[in-house]
């Protein structure tokens, strides 16, 4: 097992740049999340780390080795010993469970079942599983083939692309509490790729956000989701409440009162970032209800502000009994919330 | 970039021999042939046989793919059969038939009916790899199955029916086995002739120049009518099987029709053989059973010949395949296309070409086994090419990425995980490579190695008595072969779907 080290990594076709300094510190047995739309650059940045293309600027190294120096050292993607788990799996279609695990294997290592029954157990999946083909499994099955596959080798390192897309949400579930476990079995440091917030936020250590080809923060989930950079962040990570205030002596003023800031700020006008849970019903009449989303566990109420109704304001609730329309409710914000430059 | 070398070697030969003796000798040989009205011949030739092939080519992988066909499996073999029968045997056949046959319509007939296989094998193999949800979507805004036909199908069916096409014309411009029973003179037979009168290499030469540039201007021709268009599928997923349309009460006529090509295509020439056998002389069923102890070591050569240069086809084709489906950019391209370049030579012009060559530079390969295996080889190179680059490119990409994450070196993925998917690929371009090896003369005239015979070259050198019966045998043999060549050739085909949907 061996870290990953990213620095200043940069990569364009033609005069369009698509990863522009890319500054990434992957430690020793943990899971990085790499986050980001379609278009980001995200899967770039994983066959630049593989090596299936080369870098126009920059330097990867994996457990102190370097693998990539842009112009003077390219080692091929079968000498990194790199992990790598396809969209889709990718799993070969003319071997079995076995024959595709195995894969990766030395030739005297091929012929024992040894490691083949070790891996898939690692991953959760039945011994018996071995002699069937790649077209007799689901879905789920075959991610957890295609892990077994790279895991087999015990590589330094684990790249994910995007392993759960296609999955249904149960199945989605399953297999990511399969892979996790076989990843912390073996203590791989692995990086995942994925468009899905919720999914980087739960499986990764530490989560990368990568927006236009660049990584523009990197944090552990928790902070990412209570403190994101900026709005865009703060609006892709999860469902965001911003409203316009004026910081005075520490504290800021806006359409919810008076709130504690996360981190000390100048005064001045600000905006205010509110996640929809932090806010609550409480006693009075400080907005009227809209509508709401019905989601099972948790119910989205629409409201408008009676001091701001231009703005649109949403609350999080897991009460069972929500008001309806029409009814007028008092709010209350818990917690402190994140301010950013107005 | 050696394939290209390699197979470039007569086409320079050929240039190098026919301004050997200067332009004006050059430009004597053109007059002195007739050669403009010879050539009018092969282009009407090529006018008129490409669009039948094309006709007949789509129409029957429509019907073997895409409908309720009966028998599908059977009518694939047959459909394709045609094109593994020897165009020699099939031109003897044509003549038989009657002086009609013998003018221009039995010639373009000829090709139309011999090499409609080639567009009917690229066109089937597109239609498989087709989406039906764009069918499906275009049946939502409301077009009707002609409609879809011809709006949604025909345009994405292009790059393999012009590519079917381009290889009908350039074969059609250079044939010359199926036209040997005619008395239809063309650019080819008249090269032939120069060739039988004194052996004139640079007036043949002189003459192939000609149809090297033609097929230059055919190259691009087809390039710029396919475009740079993108056919690839967009849209992510699983794909669903195809639904095939029901035939009903239209199932008589389509099977009437198919069979009538059929009946063309294989069913002359097997026909005009067992004619032979009955109506034979008693002399000539004496020639015959005494040709008979030549019939096993000639069998053993022809097929020993094609299996060879099956082989060395093969393993020039899969780097050219494999780069023209990897890389794409104009080096590549230009690569690709030049293997087409020797495809333009007449067979026979190759032949002198290569054995010019061979006597120059390399005296030892001169009247060698191994360079005929070779011309043939790089003749049929095309062909070979055409088969491995449609099922390399349905292997996805991912796989072989996956591959090397492994740890498996280029030249090990591409072993362990490109060849193994693409073995039917492999076997089909194999089988066409085979057959057309079987199936060739003129090269093998000029390459032989004298003390060996072929199944060709003796059913030619009995055909030219006039009891037929003596050649029957040899063509007996070759017919059998085609069969089971096209045999082999559908029931291998049938696993690149199979392949493609798992």
């Amino acid at each position: 097992m061996a870290d990953l080290k990213c620095s200043r990594l940069a990569k364009s076709y033609g005069n369009r740049a698509v990863l522009t300094d890319i500054d990434l510190d992957v430690p020793e047995g943990t899971l990085t999340a790499i986050l980001g739309a379609s278009g980001s650059g995200k899967t770039t940045l994983l066959r630049l780390v593989i090596g299936f293309i080369a870098a126009d600027a920059g330097m990867i190294s994996v457990g102190g080795t370097v693998v990539a120096d842009a112009g003077r050292v390219q080692v091929p993607p079968d000498k990194r010993a790199i992990g790598y788990v396809a969209q889709e799996g990718a799993l070969f279609p003319h071997l079995t469970v076995a024959g595709n695990v195995a894969f990766g294997l030395p030739r005297n290592e091929r012929r024992g079942a040894a490691r083949v029954a070790e891996t898939l157990d690692l991953v959760g999946l039945p011994r018996d599983y071995a002699e069937r083909r790649p077209h007799q499994l689901s879905g789920g099955e075959q991610r957890r083939v295609a892990l077994a596959r790279a895991l087999a080798p015990r590589p330094r390192l684990v790249l994910l692309d995007e392993p759960f897309s296609g999955l249904d949400a149960a199945l989605r579930a399953e297999t990511r509490e399969a892979v996790l476990n076989a990843l912390a079995g073996e203590g791989t440091t692995a990086v995942l790729v994925t468009h899905d917030q919720s999914e980087a936020l739960s499986m990764g250590r530490e989560v990368a956000v990568l927006r236009d080809g660049r990584l523009v923060q990197t944090a552990s989930p928790a902070v990412l989701y209570r403190d994101p950079v900026d709005l865009e962040v703060a609006h892709f990570v999860g469902d965001a409440v911003v409203l316009a205030g004026t910081v005075r002596s520490g504290d800021v003023e806006c359409a919810l009162g008076t709130l504690a800031t996360r981190i000390a700020v100048a005064d001045g006008d600000v905006r205010v970032m509110i996640r929809p849970e932090q806010i609550r019903f409480a006693p009075g009449a400080d907005a009227e209800v809209l509508d709401h989303s019905y989601r099972g566990p948790d119910t989205i109420v629409h409201l408008a502000l009676r001091n701001d109704e231009r703005t649109p304001v949403e609350l999080r609730t897991f009460d069972q009994e929500v008001p309806g329309r029409g009814e007028l409710v008092g709010l209350t914000v818990v917690g402190p919330v994140t301010v950013y430059p107005a | 970039m050696l394939v290209a070398v390699l197979v470039l070697i007569p086409v320079v030969v050929t240039c190098i021999q026919a301004l050997e003796g200067g332009v004006s000798a050059a430009v004597d040989a053109l007059r002195a042939s007739s050669s403009l009205g010879l050539l009018k011949n092969s282009l009407l030739v090529t006018v008129i046989s490409v669009p039948i092939c094309g006709l007949l080519g789509v129409t029957g992988a429509w019907f073997v793919e895409r409908t309720r066909l009966p028998f599908r499996r059977l009518w694939a073999v047959l459909l394709v059969a045609p094109l593994t029968v020897p165009p020699f045997v099939t031109s003897y056949a044509w003549a038989n038939l009657g002086n009609p046959f013998q003018g221009l319509y039995g010639a373009a007939g000829i090709i139309g009916f011999t090499y409609f296989p080639i567009v009917f094998l690229l066109v089937a193999v597109a239609l498989r790899g087709l989406d039906p949800a764009l069918e499906e979507t275009a049946q939502s805004l409301g077009l009707g199955t002609t409609r879809i036909f011809f709006r949604v199908i025909l345009p994405q069916l292009r790059p393999a029916l012009l590519g079917g096409l381009l290889l009908v014309a350039l074969d059609a411009l250079v044939e010359f086995d199926a036209f040997v029973a005619l008395r239809f003179r063309t650019f080819s037979s008249d090269i032939y002739a120069q060739y039988q009168l004194g052996f004139s290499a640079s007036g043949a030469a002189a003459l192939s120049f000609f149809s090297i540039v033609i097929c230059i201007v055919l190259l691009f021709g087809e390039a710029w009518l396919r475009g740079n268009r993108n056919y690839t599928r967009v849209s992510q997923g699983a794909r669903r099987a195809t639904t095939r349309y029901p035939l009903g009460r239209t199932t008589l006529p389509v099977l009437a029709v198919l069979g009538a090509l059929v009946a063309v295509g294989v069913g002359i020439p097997v026909v005009t053989l067992i004619k032979w056998f009955t109506t034979s002389t008693h002399a000539g069923l004496h020639t015959a059973s005494a040709n008979l102890h030549y019939l096993f070591p000639a069998s053993l050569t022809s097929v020993g010949l094609g299996v060879a240069a099956a082989l060395l086809a093969l393993v020039c084709a899969l780097p050219v395949a494999v780069l023209a489906v990897r890389y794409q950019g104009p080096v590549v391209t230009t690569l690709e296309r030049s293997v087409y370049l020797a495809f333009a030579l007449p067979d026979l012009v190759a032949g002198i070409a290569l054995a010019y060559a061979a006597s120059h530079y390399a005296s030892f390969l001169y009247g060698s086994f191994f360079l005929l295996v070779f011309a043939e080889a790089i003749l049929f190179l095309p062909f070979a090419l055409v088969a491995l680059r449609a099922t390399l490119g349905q292997i996805e990409r991912s796989l072989e990425d996956s591959a090397r994450s492994l740890g498996a070196g280029p030249l090990a993925a591409l072993w362990r995980v490109t060849v193994p998917l693409a073995r039917p690929g492999f076997l089909a371009a194999a089988v066409l490579v085979f057959a057309f090896t079987l199936g060739d003369l003129s090269t093998a005239q000029v390459l032989l190695p004298l003390n060996l015979y072929t199944l060709g070259t003796e059913f030619q050198a009995n055909s030219s008595s006039v009891a037929f019966a003596a050649a029957a045998p040899f063509a007996a043999v070759l017919i059998g072969l085609a069969m089971i060549t096209a045999y082999v050739l559908m029931s291998r085909f049938g696993e690149v779907r199979a392949l493609a949907e798992s």
